[in-house]
């Protein structure tokens, strides 16, 4: 696969979340480029590649948004995949500059939260939900997740202390995250064991809190940052890969063990080089499962891992290894904004390797690893993505 | 109250929780729908691939391994093995919103010998993972099917034994609001 060469991420964006809004999706994904052109001192006119991702357009499309938003773009792409629409927007922009097809890529996600929407988006996500999954208790993703949950903790032996390393951590670091919703209160080992159940072994803190907000960022050529003197990050390698492992009964794994290998080996960096990890973290026993996946420990150990691992930003937990892990708190602490939840594994990648982050900065982050996971049609997630990025000055 | 009266009432206040009777969610796609309709007189009937032979769920209009239209709904043995279970303590939708005020509501999934996984409500609560389980079809309170899992040594030819555990799931009925409109 060719590289990403010249390629160059700026400018990224969170705006607005709010647990819910009467504004609806076009608001945020407007707003979100309205601070992007403002950041990045662009006019409006110069952004010509527009990739946008939404789950509450409604009757609207990316093209719609083109008359609403005053945008001539000669590229557009709307990557409507949930939790790997940031990193698809991400490759898909990346691939356009590099050809010439576009200059400045936005690539924004954005959704409302209105009274009542996520009860409807559940009942309506796909159609083999509204068949096969949504009559049977109408638990919408907390249902599918469960049975994910209860299998693995069965067969790899992990509990509910193990996944309250991952939620307590990354509490932690939406303390020092000013825009998460959740980042005011503390979470404690005994708050996450006592919470209210909410399906097996899932309970209230290993749940996102559905909410609406908009993630964005830029895509255009090094050249270009330079010239604009906007600091950068660069993207060295990704991959994807969609419904893999379709005959294993219960998801325990997924795509990214057939490329994760062939993305370090493009990249260059292996796990242990990375200053950070963001996983998508619908769920707790996901990111487990990403961690496993992405090679930093072995299919199993996941729970082993998390106890060994220090996953704060600022390296200030008990646990020897140290792994930043989702720095702004992830969706667990942060509310899961949609499609816009996708995006902010690369934007917080990007605000670490830029160094815009602010309580919660890692000093001197070189190389960051962003996984994108989501869309349960049925009984699991199907889409995986992972992506390798580094600032500009390694 | 005449039925003008409780039909401006209900638009007025046109919110699940305050009627008087709820039931499981109805929508089904066009497919889903004949599975409704296909499985009515048998327990279980699933989608076979005549060009591959193929057995598929949830049902849809092609056969996912050799894209043929080529499908034909035979009656197919339920017997299969419980891959998870799990007790949901909160839901989206009223009718299992109030019934979940007596006890969890159980769900499963199933891996049939025929091949496919599929979602179940769980019939009897001494069912665990592991466990071979016989998977049967049912139309609920609203006349739409669905597949519930039963201990595999459960006598249930015969329709009585079947509905019998739909009773006691009590998706036969609707679930009640005193004083709903």
């Amino acid at each position: 696969m060719k590289g990403y060469e010249g390629i160059a991420l700026v400018c990224p964006v969170s705006l607005g979340y709010v647990k819910q809004s009467a504004h609806g999706a076009a608001w945020f994904i407007g707003s979100t480029l309205r601070e992007l052109i403002n950041a990045a001192g662009i006019k409006k006119s110069e952004i010509d590649g527009f990739a946008v991702s939404s789950f509450s357009l409604g009757v609207d499309s990316a093209i719609s948004l083109t008359q609403h938003l005053g945008l001539t773009p000669r590229w557009i792409e709307q990557a409507n995949m949930g939790g790997v629409s940031g990193i698809i927007a991400m490759r898909r922009a990346a691939r356009a500059v590099q050809c010439g097809e576009a200059n400045i890529v936005a690539c924004v996600g954005g959704d409302g939260a209105a009274h009542r929407s996520f009860e409807a988006t559940a009942a309506n996500f796909s159609s083999w939900s509204i068949d096969a999954s949504f009559p049977y208790g109408a638990g919408g993703p907390n249902a599918a997740f469960s049975l994910i949950t209860q299998h693995y903790m069965e067969k790899y032996g992990a509990t509910r202390e193990d996944f309250a390393r991952i939620c307590l951590d990354q509490r932690y670091n939406a303390n020092h995250y000013a825009p998460a919703l959740l980042g005011h209160k503390t979470l404690t080992l005994q708050n996450y064991l006592n919470a209210r159940p909410i399906a097996g072994p899932v309970h209230l803190f290993d749940c996102v809190m559905p909410c609406a907000g908009g993630e964005g960022f830029l895509i255009m050529t090094e050249d270009r940052a330079r010239q604009l003197e906007l600091p950068y990050a660069r993207l060295l390698a990704a991959d994807e890969l969609h419904n893999a492992h379709s005959d294993d009964p219960v998801q325990d794994r997924s795509g990214w063990t057939h490329y994760i290998d062939d993305v370090y080996q493009r990249a260059g960096v292996g796990p242990n080089d990375m200053s950070c990890l963001q996983t998508y973290d619908d769920y707790p026993v996901i990111s487990m499962m990403q961690m496993e996946d992405l090679g930093f420990c072995v299919k199993g150990e996941g729970a082993q891992f998390v106890q060994n691992t220090d996953m704060r930003f600022d390296h200030s937990g008990s646990a020897a290894h140290k792994l930043p892990h989702n720095t702004c708190g992830g969706q667990l602490s942060c509310g899961q904004a949609g499609s816009a939840a996708g995006y902010l594994g690369v934007t917080e990648t990007l605000r670490q390797l830029i160094g815009t982050a602010k309580d919660n900065q890692i000093p001197k982050a070189q190389y960051g690893l962003v996984s994108g996971y989501g869309m349960v049609n049925y009984d699991r997630g199907l889409c995986t993505a992972a992506a390798v990025l580094a600032g500009a000055a390694v | 109250m005449n039925l003008g009266e409780k039909m401006r009432r209900r638009l007025k206040l046109n919110r699940p929780s305050l009627r008087a009777r709820s039931r499981p969610p109805k929508q089904r796609s066009p497919v889903g729908r004949q599975f409704s309709v296909v499985n009515l007189p048998v327990s279980l009937a699933l989608q076979h691939c005549r060009s591959c032979a193929h057995v598929q769920y949830p049902p849809t209009e092609l056969c996912s391994i050799c894209l043929d239209d080529a499908l034909t709904y035979r009656e197919t043995s339920g017997r299969g093995v419980l891959l998870a279970r799990s007790a949901l303590h909160h839901s989206l939708w009223e009718f299992f919103k109030r019934r979940l005020r007596s006890a969890p509501w159980l769900i499963g999934s199933v891996k049939l010998d025929v091949g496919p996984v599929v979602i179940v409500h769980i019939g009897c609560d001494t069912i665990k993972a592991g466990d071979p389980v016989q998977v049967f079809s049912h139309t609920d309170v609203s006349q739409e099917v669905v597949l519930v899992a039963a201990p595999s040594a459960l006598d249930l030819t015969g329709s009585a034994a079947r509905l019998n555990i739909i009773s006691s799931l009590g998706l036969d009925q609707p679930a009640l609001r005193k004083g709903g409109i």
